[in-house]
């Protein structure tokens, strides 16, 4: 998602003085922050260590960034080396016990860049949605989904007509501004279910 | 990508993609805003190149080390640090006079003077996390990481 107008959008407000647009950013991109770090196995406290320096680099490239849109690559970059330091120095020290960990390569960073692009523009499509699409659509992804019974009783929706306020609100979603952004990009062998951790 | 997906599957994705912020701490993404505190502050960021807790001490554990020794390094500087009973020693390299903010997590701040052989004492040592920012006199302006002792 090279292009993705609403990241650009974001990282020149952010880049200004916008606290707004630098919270949604965190917002957006935490999940990645993290999801690489527990690819690295690292504590706890090892994962908020990264994050702090990752967002503190991030600040201080802001408005340096030669390609904005490219921000979850640079992300997950930055993110896989401040875990090698933490790791290759727990490693000489001789303070982490698995000497064998996971093979973090390229592929599993990209990956983790596909999934949060994807995660982040549905994310942002759902937010745009109007509420009693949210509520009926939060109700049918839970896990385990709810009964149309359940959603009847709980929304004041009759049952025949949950199957098309649900195939409406999805068709809402799919024509949000990112999700079609999102279509636009790379993104044609990366499928639900078959990601990371899924 | 959306063109060859059905509605169960759309529903499935968005579940995964909700699920996969839920699973973030909260903690984890406040540290990450409060981060923009330091935008539009001219300092460059020094990267931890040294920490004594981190190196096996020929044969010993580290843990047999009496003094925590950190370096901090930015394009212009060093930072080296020393951690002693009590107080927290620094030398800027190469020397030079300034002043050395110390700023906690919290969000409080306290100056030190930096002596013109680029020493400095902070007593007693800071709550961690805490980082230390320095400027000098011919415009250095460097933050280090945050470090946790």
């Amino acid at each position: 998602m090279r292009d993705d107008p609403s990241v650009v959008a974001l990282v020149a407000r952010a880049a200004g003085s916008d606290q707004d647009a630098w919270n949604q950013l965190v917002e957006r991109y935490a999940p990645l922050v993290c999801a690489i770090c527990t690819r690295y196995r690292l504590s706890n406290h090892d994962i908020e260590d990264v994050g702090q320096n990752v967002w503190l680099l991030l600040v201080e490239q802001l408005g340096k960034l030669r390609e904005p849109a490219a921000l979850p690559g640079w992300l997950a970059t930055t993110t896989s080396r401040e875990c090698l330091r933490v790791v290759t120095a727990a490693q000489r020290l001789g303070t982490r016990l698995d000497d064998t960990p996971e093979f973090v390569d390229d592929v599993v960073i990209d990956e983790e860049i596909l999934r949060a692009e994807r995660d982040g523009a549905l994310r942002a499509a759902f937010a745009e949605l109007p509420p009693p699409c949210r509520r009926l659509l939060a109700m049918l992804f839970s896990d385990p989904p709810h009964s149309y019974t359940q959603i009847s009783a709980t929304l004041g929706i009759r049952m025949g007509s949950i199957g098309p306020q649900r195939a409406r609100c999805l068709e809402r979603l799919r024509r949000a501004d990112t999700l079609l952004a999102l279509s636009a990009g790379e993104f044609e062998t990366n499928t639900p279910g078959g990601g990371p951790g899924a | 990508m959306l063109d060859d997906w059905d509605d169960e599957q759309l529903l499935v994705a968005l579940g995964e993609a909700m699920r996969a912020r839920q699973a973030v701490p909260e903690s984890f993404v406040d540290l990450g805003k409060s981060a923009y505190a330091w935008h539009n502050i001219d300092a460059e960021l020094a990267q931890l190149t040294y920490d004594s807790s981190r190196e096996p001490v020929a044969g010993l554990r580290s843990e047999a080390a009496s003094i925590r020794a950190l370096t901090f390094t930015s394009a212009h500087i060093s930072l080296e640090l020393e951690v002693t009973e009590g107080s927290l020693l620094g030398q800027i390299i190469p020397p030079r006079a300034g002043t050395l903010e110390t700023q906690t997590r919290a969000g409080t701040t306290t100056s030190t003077p930096v002596d013109e052989i680029g020493c400095f004492a902070v007593e007693p040592i800071p709550a961690s996390p805490f980082r230390l920012r320095c400027r000098t006199a011919d415009g250095t302006d460097v933050v280090t990481g945050w470090i946790t002792l």
